[in-house]
């Protein structure tokens, strides 16, 4: 795969709904072709960070990068376009369409420059993901869980994008498929794209990553190596169960 | 007798099914359903009547000219109403629909007045196939609404707007994130679930004639059609049209013919008890 992976900063971001702040000044450095997980208890900002990420907030203060270029000022289409890709947590793809037809609307209305021809990047997408190859006539909906993830994370893949960011991909799959997800995550992250993940399964998470960061109360906690992280003795026992 | 009663019934069937499919076509994307489809028929078959006799284009030249203004008028009412309750629920856009019917039908009325008319188009004897009658306007009939049908499955099918049609329907939040602009695929459901329906207040008006309430009295076999098919498919509508079509024909066998509409009462209670999503729809999958 010929992906140019792209780093995706943040630099004091102030965000959140209706004016009252929910991020208060997150700041983190994804490198390019870097896996980042950001890890917290629920309502500490995670979900409100990946929407400013992909434009769905617009920041109070702050601004994102991408590799050097500013883009807080992009709408989310924008952002695409310039090579951000996203897959939700929820409904993440079209259920009465099939596997084919989410892959090619993956590609189909963005508009990046010097993409590849959709049967040349389906091709390589599908190296990336064997198990859907045989599925590719059979309605997404009727997938299994697993199965619909990838699909997912196929269909954010196929414009090429420099970065993918994904809202909690462990979410409602089983012990095993959260495994087989990380591994692909990897794979993915191999091919040349900066992996920013927002995930609920902190030692899954970070344990697949390069790179983590602990939001607590819409603030940075710890960041820094993923490995260093999940050794923090204050993560262990909040979040991991150890003494 | 059997087969004149399915060539009519079939006509009539296909002269519910594009109506059928435009509503099914708005109510799968916007999820509401357009109580004014009635009023689009029957503002398309005044405006071809009018072409047709004031500027006095050929038959199915003014078909055009009328399917073209009622597509042009189903976008500005979505851009003046619908489009400024879009978040709003169902319910509230079809309380809206009804608004925007009763507008249209007294439009009508205005301007042209409450006489039937008919268009200006030679009178042909009918043709015979050993003992089924067949005549000029139903064989136009089903021309037209095989050509506008297959045109319709051609653009869903196999372009660009047709997926991003289906995407939206299915799943307009991630159309959003792949880049589909909503917007733009509503303004084109609306054309050409204004130019369906006009085009059928131009068959009617053919096979019968036109009047201000011809519309209103279609709105139930619309809805039953496509109730019947799937509302949520569009393609399977049409299939509910011709069943429609063929149940109504054949209940003149015991019923006198001007009890017909109980026939659609019937399917539409029977149906929305027993199996709301129709008989050729799929159960719609959300996950």
């Amino acid at each position: 795969m010929s992906v140019t992976a792209k780093s995706l900063a943040a630099e004091g971001l102030v965000a959140g709904y209706g004016g009252q702040p929910v991020l208060r000044g997150v700041s983190f450095t994804a490198r390019a072709g870097e896996i980042l997980t950001v890890v917290g208890p629920n309502g500490s900002g995670k979900s409100t960070l990946i929407k400013t990420v992909l434009g769905l907030i617009r920041p109070i203060e702050g601004r994102i990068l991408l590799d050097a270029r500013d883009i807080t000022p992009l709408s989310p289409s924008q952002r695409a376009n310039a090579g951000i890709g996203y897959v939700p947590q929820e409904a993440n793809v079209f259920p009465n369409m099939t596997v084919l037809e989410n892959l090619r609307l993956g590609l189909d209305f963005l508009q990046r420059k010097g993409g590849k021809a959709f049967e040349a990047r389906l091709s390589e997408v599908l190296d990336l993901f064997p198990e859907i190859r045989a599925k590719l006539s059979a309605r997404a909906g009727l997938l299994s869980g697993g199965q619909r993830q990838m699909v997912a994370m196929a269909s954010a893949l196929m414009p090429e994008p420099s970065v993918l960011a994904l809202d909690e991909p462990s979410a409602g799959l089983s012990p095993r498929n959260a495994e087989l997800l990380f591994e692909i995550v990897a794979r993915i992250a191999r091919s040349g794209v900066t992996l920013f993940l927002i995930e609920q399964n902190t030692r899954l998470g970070l344990g697949a990553s390069d790179a983590g960061l602990v939001l607590v109360s819409g603030e940075v906690k710890l960041s820094g190596k993923a490995s260093d992280i999940l050794a923090a003795p204050e993560i262990r026992r909040l979040y991991l169960g150890g003494a | 007798m059997m087969a004149q009663l399915i060539v009519n019934g079939l006509t009539t069937g296909l002269i519910l099914a594009l109506p059928a499919l435009a509503l099914a076509l708005s109510f799968s994307v916007l999820r509401f359903a357009n109580y004014a489809i009635g009023s689009y028929v029957t503002v398309g078959a005044f405006a071809t009547w009018w072409a047709n006799m004031y500027l006095g284009l050929p038959f199915w030249a003014a078909a055009m000219v009328g399917s073209c203004a009622v597509a042009a008028i189903a976008v500005i009412i979505d851009l003046l109403v619908y489009s400024r309750m879009r978040e709003r629920s169902g319910l509230t856009l079809l309380v809206a629909s009804m608004g925007v019917a009763i507008a249209l039908e007294n439009v009508v009325r205005l301007l042209a007045g409450n006489s039937p008319r008919s268009f200006d188009v030679p009178v042909a004897r009918p043709y015979r196939f050993w003992d089924i009658r067949v005549n000029q306007e139903q064989l136009i009939i089903l021309v037209t609404v095989l050509g506008a049908l297959t045109l319709v499955w051609l653009v869903f099918r196999f372009t660009r707007l047709g997926r991003a049609m289906r995407a939206v329907a299915d799943n307009a939040p991630l159309a959003a994130v792949r880049g589909i602009a909503r917007g733009r695929v509503i303004a084109a459901v609306w054309a050409i679930s204004g130019a369906l329906a006009a085009l059928a207040g131009v068959l009617i008006g053919l096979d019968t004639s036109i009047e201000p309430q011809m519309g209103w009295n279609y709105l139930l076999p619309i809805f039953t059609a496509a109730i019947l098919g799937g509302i949520a498919s569009p393609m399977a509508a049409v299939a509910g049209a011709l069943v429609l079509g063929l149940a109504e024909e054949f209940s003149t066998l015991f019923l006198p013919p001007h009890y017909r509409m109980i026939v659609a009462f019937g399917i539409m209670a029977a149906l929305l008890m027993l199996r709301p999503w129709g008989l050729f729809g799929t159960k719609w999958v959300q996950r």
